[in-house]
């Protein structure tokens, strides 16, 4: 399993919560994440996949191949709006 | 170490408020060779794409953001002709009026004070992972861009 963090609207769209709990296979990428997040939370898989979130690994953005491991750090960031 | 923890004042982010004249002191304590000093303060206004704000909060994501900020005042340093950077961005709730972020170069001349200042917010805007949630009467929002 994998820990995945939640900002802004996005926990709008998963009842709330600020983390979720996904199955994470050996050899998985962000691909994989994103299509098993699709199935279980469509508005937020169909936000994922239209680009309009990025995918996070280790306070970094991510690409869909890159490979993902239970350590790692992953957080789903809806666009970003600080300044003023 | 004096010098790390004086480097790291210079990028922050955090909840409580912070004095303006403090933030310049700061930046112009680094450099006699300072001759230009410019500044953006962003404060909270109550309108916003047609609609009354009352309030608002930030939300961060500690400890990239921090990373992406240290990373803008590094790449200003590096790719403009300044002296110094200061980079703050306020998270947490914040009320009409008050100051949500403030960038401050100090530099030889004006030019590239104002240059490397404008750049830097943009960057921060583009960059740096802070979310914010407007109250108004219609409900809670969260602001997905900038015009």
């Amino acid at each position: 399993m994998v820990q995945v963090r939640l900002f802004g609207m996005l926990k709008t769209l998963v009842s709330g919560v600020s983390m979720l709990e996904m199955p994470l296979s050996e050899g998985a990428q962000v691909k994989d994440l994103v299509d098993s997040l699709h199935i279980q939370y469509p508005d937020l898989g169909e936000l994922l996949l239209q680009k309009k979130v990025v995918v996070s690994v280790n306070q970094e953005i991510a690409h869909w191949e890159t490979a993902l491991v239970e350590s790692d750090e992953i957080a789903l960031l809806p666009p970003f709006a600080g300044g003023a | 170490m004096a010098v790390e923890t004086e480097e790291g004042m210079l990028v922050r982010v955090q909840q409580e408020n912070f004095s303006i004249d403090q933030e310049l002191e700061r930046v112009r304590a680094r450099s006699t060779r300072i001759g230009g000093i410019a500044m953006f303060l962003g404060t909270a206004r109550d309108h916003s794409k047609g609609h009354d704000v009352s309030s608002m909060t930030f939300e961060h994501y500690e400890g990239m953001a921090q990373k992406k900020l240290k990373e803008i005042r590094e790449r200003a340093l590096q790719d403009f002709d300044i002296i110094e950077a200061l980079v703050l961005h306020r998270y947490g709730p914040i009320e009409i009026g008050e100051n949500i972020v403030l960038i401050i170069i100090g530099a030889e001349h004006r030019a590239d004070a104002f240059k490397a200042c404008q750049w830097c917010i943009d960057e921060l805007k583009k960059i740096t992972p802070i979310w914010k949630m407007e109250y108004t009467p219609q409900g809670d929002v969260w602001v997905e861009e900038h015009p």
